[in-house]
């Protein structure tokens, strides 16, 4: 019985199809959780909206670029100051947000000339930035504003400006996910190809799927510059908005989060013909692994073998360190949807830690192929999961640490279970060989905390040791 | 002096101070007991909240959205609600309260919230004979107002909705402290108690700092229970702490059920704090003891230290909820200290009336700025190209960068201040908020003027 139906569930008979536990010799196929389809309202779910999707996930990013935001005032101020992505020129991204912050009468006769208004008004209140990307919400969208008649009149007012529109309102798709396909579809067919890079060496990449969390991207760069690689695009981590003008240049197109942006890949290789080449950028052996594959691509395979044993060199023992003291260890990830096949081998083969629960939020059912065909029997593998049922997988699996948000993480700590942040991570970056040994210390840090020992331990239940006067 | 207000002059916002209408209901209404809010709209307009409510707390709220999809934008959301509250009934057994907070989508689309509830309070009946469910609606679109009166609208509405009968007198005090922290929830609940006052405080947010306990309990919600709101109505008075945050719902239990009400000055600092205990003192017949005569001479012997030595004259910027803001005003005022430039961050008309500012510009000799409908580009430009030159900024969390950039001191109070550790403990309005906050402030120039090494020597014998 692979599909299971938990006990929280019994008046929500459907979520049965959304969580399966692997048994021994099951085929994957014939028990994939339901996916990327529409939440049951009242359940909390986890998710959020296609708005968040495309704003706060890739766009919101590129670190020269005015992020419009077209609505009511929340929806710029709830996608501010949530997420850690520097970026190397004094982290614009993580500073500013604009809003044209829609008011009744918007609503009522249209936001149009407001929406012009403010546009004009950022790029003269910031007047070195140049670019803008324009994103509509729910209100806007259902006003029917006609953003991009509006983008093309500032887009000719003002030659040097270039202006990307998103049109993401929060109720389309079931998930954050529909963001993420928009941005990219758009992107793709507007603006890639308008803009020709400068090309510094023979082998070209872009960097698709990858958003600098807590310097990701910084480091990966390290490798890709030992390796004599030009990365023509960061999509979108630490990127500039023309950066990502210029991907069709690219002879390679390298994906890590396959969710997020493995559509954009698809469509370079649809229009421009570029090869996609999908790997996990965390993990020992899944970045040499992806290293290996890269240089093979571009026929440099003694330059990648050789990056790969002095990262070994320098890293592998303080991963060995730490791998002593994790093995064995129950961890449960629970996050967006790609980093559950990301890291579910990773961390049992560098770290021999044992996953014992995933769940993804906005993962489709291709997600879920990779990672049931990655991970442990005995794990439930949850699609869109609610409260109710991370409390009863917590009894069934007693994890000793979970990947999360900093959300859940306040509601686990109360039932004595650390939390590291499976989102912007607890003390990044977590890519390559020097971030994973950075998550297997965080990951050390939080199983080992002595704190948690404490909170285990009821003041109550503790023999009193009588002292004894001295005689 | 002068007191000039004027509103942000662009139409566009960087930055925005507040977040919208449906954050403030939600704030107000995890506040009750066995609740659990129904955002109606998009996901997002709950998930994100939680996110900050767990960023500012350090803890988890639950809270449910309505999961507003594509059809239900076109067709309505009207079956998602029932959806909802069906799912939220069966699962979740001890529940009695559930908001139904609408959103720019929902009010876009024109979800007749007040009909659906009519139809779910039929089959609640019917397929739950046992329980009572109070379904609240509370209309908040985000395109009006924003979180304060997001969280003055939730307040109405629920007192509006539960408190419809007067009950028999019950001798209690109902307090409305606004949109304040666990720390300022426990100060009042100590104020009353040396006062011998029975109080209710609406909302009872002490738990918002719960414990990490050996059964796994999690205690992390509101302690306002519907019998507190019912009960509301035969209370001997109401004492309303925030005008334009819950003094409406005290309003209400007045022009309905005749239950005297004040509005008091937000009580920072001592002299509003005088204030307070001087109102609750008339409501109630009671007394103000000792140990709160000895409370406020703890505090006026710290803060006699530090007013004219190192706070006099210096210049404060001030942002945030209005309430807070004028009170935070009214107390440097107290401290010596020039309240140069405040800031609101709506377009609420109410504030700018506000006989407070009319009675600062009254009280001090500096030229008085206020900003309404400010965004925090408008305090960043004015702290960068010194219009005017400021010492100091209050405010939250949301403008730190103003504050970092600018290397201006800066001493984050409001909400949300998640980037310091544990502000939500401790008391803003009272004594000893007055007491702490000055402390902090001092401590905070302190620190300044050794990293600028700036006559950091004075320390050394003060």
């Amino acid at each position: 019985m692979p599909m299971v139906l938990l006990r929280c569930d019994k008046d929500i008979p459907e979520r049965e199809k959304h969580i399966y536990l692997k048994a021994p010799d099951d085929d994957p196929k014939d028990f994939l959780p339901l996916a990327n389809s529409p939440t049951i309202p009242g359940t909390l779910s986890e998710r959020g909206c296609a708005f968040c999707g495309a704003k706060l996930v890739i766009g919101g990013v590129l670190k020269d670029t005015i992020q419009m935001i077209h609505g009511p005032i929340g929806c710029a101020y709830d996608t501010w100051h949530t997420k850690r992505y520097p970026s190397d020129n004094g982290n614009l991204q993580i500073k500013y947000v604009w809003s044209t912050d829609m008011k009744e009468p918007d609503i009522v006769f249209g936001g149009e000339k407001k929406l012009e208004k403010a546009m004009h008004e950022a790029f003269d209140e910031m007047p070195h930035l140049k670019r803008m990307i324009l994103y509509t919400t729910c209100p806007t969208a259902l006003i029917g504003d006609d953003v991009k008649a509006v983008t093309k009149r500032v887009m000719e007012a003002r030659p040097d400006v270039d202006i990307f529109t998103v049109e993401c309102p929060g109720f389309a798709g079931v998930s954050q996910s529909k963001g993420h396909h928009v941005l990219n579809i758009g992107w793709v067919n507007e603006k890639v190809g308008t803009i020709e890079p400068e090309i510094t060496s023979e082998y070209t990449m872009n960097f698709i799927g990858d958003y600098n969390i807590q310097g990701d991207t910084f480091l990966l760069q390290q490798y890709w510059d030992a390796l004599g690689i030009q990365v023509i695009a960061h999509f979108t981590g630490n990127a500039n908005y023309d950066d990502l003008r210029g991907m069709h240049r690219a002879k390679l197109n390298v994906v890590n989060c396959a969710r997020s942006a493995g559509y954009i890949a698809n469509e370079l290789k649809r229009k421009y013909g570029t090869p996609r080449l999908d790997i996990d950028s965390w993990g020992f052996n899944y970045t040499a692994e992806g290293i290996r594959k890269i240089s093979t691509f571009f026929g440099i395979e003694e330059k990648g073998e050789a990056l790969i044993a002095s990262e070994y060199a320098k890293w592998k023992p303080k991963l060995d360190w730490y791998k002593a003291r994790l093995k064995g260890a129950k961890m449960a990830i629970w996050t967006g949807g790609p980093r559950l096949w990301h890291w579910t081998k990773a961390v049992e083969d560098d770290l021999g830690v044992e996953v014992v629960a995933m769940s993804s939020k906005f993962g489709h059912e291709e997600d879920f192929e990779k990672v049931i065909a990655r991970g442990r029997e005995g794990t439930y593998y949850v699609n869109d999961p609610n409260e109710l049922e991370f409390f009863e997988i917590i009894n069934a699996i007693k994890p000793d640490v979970i990947f999360t948000g900093p959300r859940v993480g306040e509601l686990v700590k109360k039932l004595h279970i650390p939390y590291v942040n499976g989102h912007g991570y607890h003390n990044g970056p977590y890519m390559g060989f020097e971030g994973f040994v950075n998550l297997a210390r965080d990951m050390h840090n939080a199983v080992h905390n002595p704190l948690f020992n404490l909170a285990r331990t009821d003041v109550r239940a503790t023999p009193v040791v009588e002292l004894k006067e001295a005689v | 002096m002068g007191c000039e207000i004027k509103p942000r002059v662009r139409v566009g916002v960087i930055n925005p101070m507040y977040d919208c209408q449906p954050a403030g209901a939600q704030y107000a209404g995890i506040g009750i007991k066995d609740c659990i809010p129904l955002v109606h709209g998009g996901q997002g307009c709950c998930m994100f909240v939680r996110l900050l409510f767990a960023q500012h707390f350090k803890e988890n709220f639950d809270i449910a959205s309505s999961s507003l999809h594509e059809d239900a934008a076109v067709f309505g959301g009207r079956k998602r609600v029932e959806q909802a509250v069906q799912v939220m009934v069966q699962r979740y057994p001890n529940i009695r309260v559930i908001p139904i907070i609408t959103t720019c989508s929902t009010e876009v689309i024109g979800d007749d919230i007040e009909g659906t509830i009519t139809d779910i309070n039929k089959w609640l009946t019917k397929g739950f004979p046992e329980r009572k469910i109070h379904l609240i609606p509370v209309h908040t679109p985000s395109f009006q107002g924003s979180q304060v009166t997001g969280y003055n609208e939730f307040m109405t509405s629920t007192f509006k909705t539960i408190a419809t009968k007067k009950t028999e007198p019950t001798g209690k005090l109902n307090v409305f402290p606004g949109w304040v922290n666990p720390g300022d929830v426990m100060l009042l609940k100590t104020y009353c108690q040396q006062m011998g006052v029975d109080a209710t405080v609406f909302m009872d947010t002490e738990n918002f700092d719960s414990p990490v306990l050996p059964d796994k309990s999690v205690e992390s919600h509101g302690q306002t229970t519907v019998e507190d709101i019912e009960n509301s109505s035969g209370a001997i008075g109401s004492i309303a702490l925030a005008r334009y945050e819950g003094a409406a719902a005290a309003e209400y239990l007045s022009q309905e059920h005749n239950v005297p009400c004040v509005v008091t000055p937000t009580p920072i600092g001592i002299k509003n704090t005088d204030e307070l205990l001087k109102n609750i003192a008339e409501l109630t017949g009671k007394p103000i003891p000792e140990s709160l005569v000895r409370e406020r001479g703890i505090a006026l012997d710290a803060l006699m230290d530090l007013a004219h030595m190192f706070f006099a004259d210096k210049k404060v910027a001030i942002y945030g909820h209005p309430d807070l803001v004028i009170g935070l005003a009214e107390f440097c005022l107290e401290l010596e200290m020039k309240p140069v430039l405040l800031l609101f961050g709506d377009d609420n008309s109410k504030p700018k009336k506000d006989k407070r500012i009319k009675a600062l510009k009254e009280r001090t000799d500096v030229d008085i700025e206020v900003v309404t409908n400010a965004d925090l580009w408008e305090l960043e430009k004015r702290v960068r190209d010194k219009t005017p030159e400021v010492d100091l900024i209050l405010g939250h969390s949301k403008g730190r960068y103003i504050a970092i950039d600018a290397n201006i001191p800066m001493v984050r109070v409001g909400f949300p201040t998640f980037d310091r550790a544990g502000l939500y403990r401790k008391p803003t309005i009272g004594y000893r908020g007055a007491m702490e906050l000055g402390e902090t402030i001092a401590n905070a120039l302190f620190t300044h003027m050794e990293y600028t090494k700036n006559k950091e020597w004075l320390l050394n014998v003060w």
